[in-house]
């Protein structure tokens, strides 16, 4: 509604008048924004206060009677050659043999990782395929990434068959796909995207059943909690927050803001109390989810290089981290040590994943390769 | 000047979700370290046994080990 100038004397008052109540309204929303800033303020205070009053002794302290873990010898069994460019995701089968891996080659592959035979290779339609996950049934893969699309493919029993014909595009996000993974069924997809926010679908529908904001910047990485702990998943990212979510309510229960740069990783304890995390300020951090704070950092000063990926073994009790300097290196998660290094890679390290029965790591890396090793039995 | 009303309600409705989300997380009961850490700890020396990469299992039950080749008899 556009004033009328007029010269006359009533029409400038009113418009006099109008101005001083805009004036006026504006002082009383900068009253609120002032008071609602200060309220941020002290909650952000009472937080840390609360949060320092548990932190009662040192996870390793706890810890210090645990007898120490012998040394590990992980040696590679299988590097599986195919991708003709960076892998950068992989995830197992429930079946404990099959793995699934995408690239920036733009190609996803299912190989049988104890003969080594590749049983699928789908070409997307798009390179840089960031995200990849088997799902629980076996009998489907997802997969993502710059198509900004996480797409569902079922595989067929016939080798000869083009999977890559019958792929359903079920995550639709306004930047790429950094994450996906099926919940508890086939018929449920989390993904999380370079457009920070994640979100839950329907597989059949393709129709969006929740959707999660509060990151404010890229998410990079997402986990589920493991199935007994309940309906909850944690994700981290550019802005160096570790967010832990409900997956019924959408609401953002728990933010962790200790990290210093970048979170490319973040990953449940078995137990699904606490996660750890991995980052560019080449530190892996473990938050216990109950104390609601991080209990432990791992880092050493000869270690410079970002760490892009984290995995817990079986019991709790081992961390594999894969940095960006083409190293594994294997944490005691209780003591908050260093136990040994993993060599092999020849560039960056993307992704370590333990295999379901916890025999086996698998690797992925720049590379273009994937390794998987396990460690010598001991006499 | 309409423009910058904008913004201002702007700001106004992001740090009233951030005040209520800072409620949400302050409201949330927490324990202390002592007792949370000691179930991390439980957790670990219970599932350790059970753990494959921490304990080794045996060559012959582990199907990622080199098969020798048969000897035809």
């Amino acid at each position: 509604m556009w004033p009328v100038w007029s010269q006359t004397n009533q029409t400038s008052n009113r418009l006099c008048s109008c101005f001083l109540k805009m004036a006026c309204q504006g002082l009383q929303k900068g009253e609120t924004l002032a008071t609602l800033k200060k309220e941020c303020e002290s909650l952000k205070k009472k937080l840390e206060e609360d949060r320092g009053k548990l932190n009662d002794v040192e996870l390793h302290q706890v810890a210090e009677k645990v007898e120490v873990v012998g040394a590990l010898s992980i040696k590679t069994r299988r590097v599986l050659k195919g991708h003709t460019n960076k892998v950068l995701c992989m995830d197992w089968c429930k079946d404990k043999r099959r793995l699934v891996s995408s690239s920036q080659d733009g190609k996803v592959i299912v190989w049988d990782g104890f003969t080594l035979n590749k049983e699928h290779g789908m070409s997307m339609p798009t390179t840089w395929v960031m995200a990849c996950a088997y799902a629980p049934s076996g009998c489907a893969v997802a997969c993502g990434g710059l198509d900004n699309k996480c797409s569902v493919i079922p595989l067929s029993l016939d080798s000869n068959e083009n999977c890559a014909a019958k792929k359903k595009t079920v995550a639709m996000h306004t930047n790429y796909i950094s994450g996906c993974t099926f919940t508890n069924s086939d018929m449920q997809l989390l993904s999380c995207s370079g457009d920070g926010t994640s979100a839950l679908w329907d597989v059949e529908s393709g129709q969006l059943l929740q959707s999660f904001h509060g990151h404010t910047s890229d998410i990079l990485s997402l986990d589920l909690a493991p199935s007994e702990t309940g309906n909850t998943f944690v994700t981290g990212g550019c802005d160096k927050k570790a967010n832990v979510w409900d997956m019924r309510s959408g609401q953002n229960i728990q933010s962790f803001e200790c990290h210093e740069s970048d979170i490319n990783c973040v990953k449940y304890y078995p137990s699904g109390d606490a996660f750890a995390s991995a980052s560019d300020d080449a530190t892996c951090r473990f938050f216990d989810l109950r104390a609601d704070r991080e209990v432990a950092v791992f880092q050493k000063d000869s270690i410079v290089f970002g760490a892009s990926t984290v995995d817990f073994s079986l019991s709790g009790r081992l961390l594999f981290a894969g940095y960006n300097d083409y190293t594994i290196n294997v944490w005691d998660v209780l003591k908050g040590t260093r136990i040994s290094m993993m060599f092999g890679h020849e560039n960056r390290v993307s992704r370590v994943r333990l295999s379901p029965d916890g025999t086996a790591l698998c690797s992925a890396s720049w590379d273009n390769t994937l390794r998987v090793s396990r460690s010598f039995p001991h006499e | 000047m309409s423009g910058k009303m904008c913004s201002s309600s702007n700001s106004i409705i992001q740090a009233q979700k951030l005040v209520d989300q800072l409620r949400v997380e302050a409201n949330m009961e927490r324990f202390k370290i002592s007792l949370t850490a000691a179930d991390l700890v439980q957790y670990c020396q219970e599932h350790r046994r059970s753990d494959p990469l921490l304990t080794g299992i045996a060559a012959s039950s582990n199907p990622f080990k080199d098969k020798k080749t048969c000897v035809l008899l």
